[in-house]
C-alpha cells in the first residue's frame, strides 16, 4: 500500500480538460519531481492532490483509502502544502506562521495549545529559524521566508509534503538551502515528497544525495513519462516537452562524486 | 515587547471599558451631584430605596447608564467585525461595512421612516436590510461554488452602492419637514434615544456576534493566508467563513440598528490595536472589542457637552480618531506595516 497513488485521475473546468488519466505512486522517504512547461496543469494536479478540487474522474489514496471522502482536516494530517510564493498582508510574527500548521488538529473554536507551541518551536528547529521567532515574516528574505512555509508544513507533522516551485524567486544560496533543508528532512524524517518544478536539476540534485527521485513530464495534459531522473530526463525528452534544445552534461563536484546537469542551449524554431 | 508590558497592556485593555462606562455616569449636562451618583448606584446595585429626587436617579440610571452600555456595545461590535473582517479578507481598508450592512441598514432605516412616519419600526427594519444586504453580497460572491474574497468584495461594493442609492431615493421622496430630517439625523448616527429595551432587544445579537467572534478569532489568522493554504491547512474554508461573516454581520447590524450609521470605528479602531497588541487575531480581536468601545463612549461623551445641542457620532468619530490616530502612528512607526 502506498501513502499516496493516484488512479486515472482527470479533472477539468467544464468541458475543458486540464489533465487526465494520471497514474502514479509515492512511499515513504522518495520525493516525486513533476517537470512541464508553462500552463501545463502541474498546479491544477497539486490542488487536485491537495483535495482543493475535486477530480472528474479517477481516485486519490491516501493510505490506500479514497480522498474524495475526507474533511479538509483529515487531509491535512496527511499532505502538508508549501506555496510557490506566498502573499504576505500581515506582519504576524514567524512562530505565529508556524502554529497556523496546527490548525488540523485545533476544533474551529479553539486556539492552538502549549503543546502546539512547542511543536512550531521544533518545527523552526528543524529549519534553523529559532532565532527568528518573534520576527514578523513580513520582514524576512525570501528565502527565509520559504523556510518558515517549510516550518508551517512540518507543524503539520504529515508524511507527505507538496511543494509547488519553492525556490521560485530565491537566489542560489537560497536555494540550495531550501534544497539541503529537504534533503535533510528527508534523511532524518522519512518524509516524503512531491515537487513541481521548473528546475529539473533539482531531480539530479536529489538523486544525487541517494534519495530515492522520481521525475514526470507533463505534457499533454498527462504524464508522457514517469522514472528516474537519468532516464527520463534527456536531451530528447526536453526536446519534446519544451522545444528547446538542451545538453545533459555531467560535471564532477569535488569528492570524486558527479552531478548532472541540463544546459539550454536554444529553442528550436 | 516583554512580558510584563504586554500583561500590563492586556489587563488595562480588559478593565477600561468598564472604567468609561462608569466615568460616563458622571458626564452631562445635566449637573448631578458627585454624591448623588455614587448614593444612586450604590442603592440601585443593593436593590434599597432612593430618596434622592426623581430628576437625579432619571438621569444617571434610566439615561446615562443604558446610554453608556449601548455605546460601548455598539463601539466594540463595530471595530470588533472590522478587525475580523480585515483578517477575513486579508485587506486591511476595509471596514465592518464592507458588505454592505451599513448602507443596507441605513436604507431599511429610511424605509420605516417613510412608512411608518414614526422611529418606532426603524430598529427591526435597519437589522434586517443590514443583513440582508450581506446576505445578498454574499449570494454575488459565490461564483464557481466558492466564495473568494475579492469576490465577496465586490458583491459588497455593488450592494452598497445599490442601497446607497436607494437611500438617496428614500431621501429624494421623504416629507421635507419631519421625514427628511428623521433620515438624515438618523444617519448621522446616536445613542441619544438609548434605553434598557434597547439594550435587551439590540444585545442579543451583538452579544451572540461578538461571543462568536471571539471563540473563532484564531481560525481568522488562518483564513488570513488565503483560500488555498487556508484550506491545505485543514480548515473548512466556507463554513468558517460563513461564521466569521455571519457574526460580524449579527455584530455590526445590531450595533447599526441602534446607532445609526457610525463610519471610521470599524476601519480604524482595529488600526489602533495592531500598534498596540500586533496582529495575532487572538489578542487584535479582543483588543479591538475593548479600545472600540472606550472610543466610542470617549466620542459620546463629548459629543453631549462640547455644545449645547449633542454632535451626531458619525461626525465626531472622524474628528476625534483622525488626529488620535495620526499621533499613535508616529508614536509606534506604524507598528510593524
Amino acid at each position: 500500500m502506498s501513502l499516496l497513488e493516484l488512479k486515472g485521475a482527470s479533472f477539468g473546468y467544464n468541458q475543458q480538460d486540464i489533465f487526465t488519466d494520471i497514474y502514479f505512486k509515492i512511499d515513504k522517504g522518495e520525493i516525486f519531481c513533476i517537470i512541464g512547461p508553462n500552463g501545463c496543469g502541474k498546479t491544477t494536479l497539486l490542488d487536485s492532490i491537495l483535495g482543493i478540487l475535486r477530480l472528474k474522474r479517477g481516485d486519490i489514496l491516501i493510505n490506500g483509502g479514497s480522498m474524495q471522502k475526507m474533511r479538509p482536516h483529515e487531509i491535512a494530517r496527511q499532505i502538508a502544502y508549501i506555496p510557490q510564493a506566498h502573499n504576505k498582508t500581515f506582519p504576524y510574527t514567524v512562530l505565529d506562521v508556524v502554529l497556523m500548521g496546527r490548525a488540523a488538529y485545533t476544533g474551529i473554536f479553539s486556539s492552538p495549545s502549549e503543546d502546539d507551541v512547542v511543536i512550531a518551536e521544533e518545527a523552526l528547529a528543524l529549519v534553523g529559524l529559532t532565532r527568528l521567532k518573534s520576527r514578523p515574516y513580513t520582514q524576512l528574505s525570501g528565502g527565509e521566508g520559504q523556510l518558515v512555509m517549510i516550518a508551517r508544513a512540518l507543524a503539520q507533522k504529515t508524511p507527505l509534503l507538496i511543494m509547488d516551485e519553492p525556490t521560485a524567486h530565491l537566489d542560489f544560496k537560497h536555494e540550495l538551502t531550501v534544497l539541503e533543508t529537504v534533503v535533510q528532512l528527508i534523511n532524518d524524517t522519512g518524509l516524503s515528497i512531491i515537487m513541481a518544478t521548473h528546475f529539473p536539476n533539482h531531480a539530479f540534485y536529489f538523486e544525487n544525495n541517494n534519495i530515492k527521485t522520481s521525475v514526470a513530464l507533463m505534457d499533454q495534459k498527462t504524464f508522457s513519462q514517469v522514472g528516474s531522473p537519468g532516464d527520463v530526463i534527456s536531451e530528447k525528452n526536453l526536446m519534446t516537452l519544451y522545444e528547446i534544445n538542451a545538453k545533459v552534461v555531467a560535471c564532477p563536484i569535488g569528492n570524486g562524486g558527479q552531478l548532472k546537469q541540463i544546459i539550454p542551449i536554444s529553442t528550436i524554431s | 515587547m516583554c512580558a510584563v508590558k504586554k500583561k500590563f497592556i492586556y489587563a488595562i485593555l480588559f478593565f477600561s471599558p468598564l472604567v468609561f462606562i462608569f466615568l460616563s455616569l458622571f458626564i452631562g449636562r445635566y449637573h448631578v451631584p458627585l454624591p448623588a451618583i455614587m448614593e444612586i448606584l450604590w442603592l440601585k446595585l443593593t436593590l434599597g430605596y432612593c430618596n434622592l429626587p426623581d430628576t437625579y436617579v432619571s438621569v444617571v440610571w434610566d439615561i446615562r447608564l443604558p446610554r453608556a452600555i449601548l455605546g460601548a456595545l455598539v463601539g466594540g461590535c463595530l471595530a470588533i467585525s472590522g478587525a475580523s473582517f480585515q483578517g477575513l479578507f486579508r485587506n486591511p481598508l476595509v471596514s465592518s461595512g464592507i458588505l454592505g450592512v451599513s448602507s443596507g441598514a441605513g436604507f431599511g432605516a429610511a424605509l420605516a421612516i417613510l412608512i411608518f412616519s414614526t422611529t418606532s419600526y426603524v430598529y427591526v427594519f435597519a437589522f434586517f436590510f443590514g443583513g440582508l444586504a450581506v446576505l445578498m453580497s454574499y449570494m454575488i460572491g459565490r461564483v464557481y461554488n466558492a466564495t473568494p474574497a475579492i469576490m465577496l468584495v465586490l458583491g459588497g461594493v455593488i450592494v452598497s452602492s445599490v442601497f446607497s442609492a436607494l437611500i438617496s431615493f428614500a431621501k429624494y421622496v421623504a416629507d421635507p419637514y419631519n421625514q427628511l430630517p428623521a433620515i438624515v439625523f438618523w444617519l448621522m448616527g446616536s445613542l441619544a434615544s438609548a434605553r434598557y429595551q434597547d439594550i435587551a432587544a439590540a444585545g442579543i445579537p451583538m452579544a451572540v456576534g461578538i461571543a462568536g467572534l471571539l471563540a473563532i478569532r484564531w481560525r481568522i489568522n488562518v483564513l488570513s493566508m488565503g483560500d488555498k493554504e487556508a484550506r491545505s491547512l485543514g480548515i473548512n474554508t466556507t463554513l468558517s467563513k460563513g461564521i466569521v461573516i455571519s457574526c460580524a454581520t449579527l455584530a455590526t447590524a445590531g450595533a447599526v440598528c441602534v446607532s445609526g450609521i457610525i463610519g471610521w470605528v470599524g476601519l480604524v479602531i482595529p488600526h489602533i490595536g495592531r500598534m498596540l497588541v500586533g496582529n495575532d487575531n487572538r489578542v487584535l480581536i479582543p483588543a479591538s472589542l475593548s479600545l472600540g468601545a472606550c472610543f466610542m463612549l470617549l466620542v459620546d461623551n463629548l459629543g453631549r457637552v462640547i455644545t449645547g445641542s449633542e454632535i451626531p457620532l458619525g461626525i465626531l468619530t472622524a474628528i476625534v480618531g483622525g488626529p488620535f490616530f495620526v499621533y499613535l502612528l508616529k508614536k509606534t512607526k506604524g507598528g510593524g506595516w
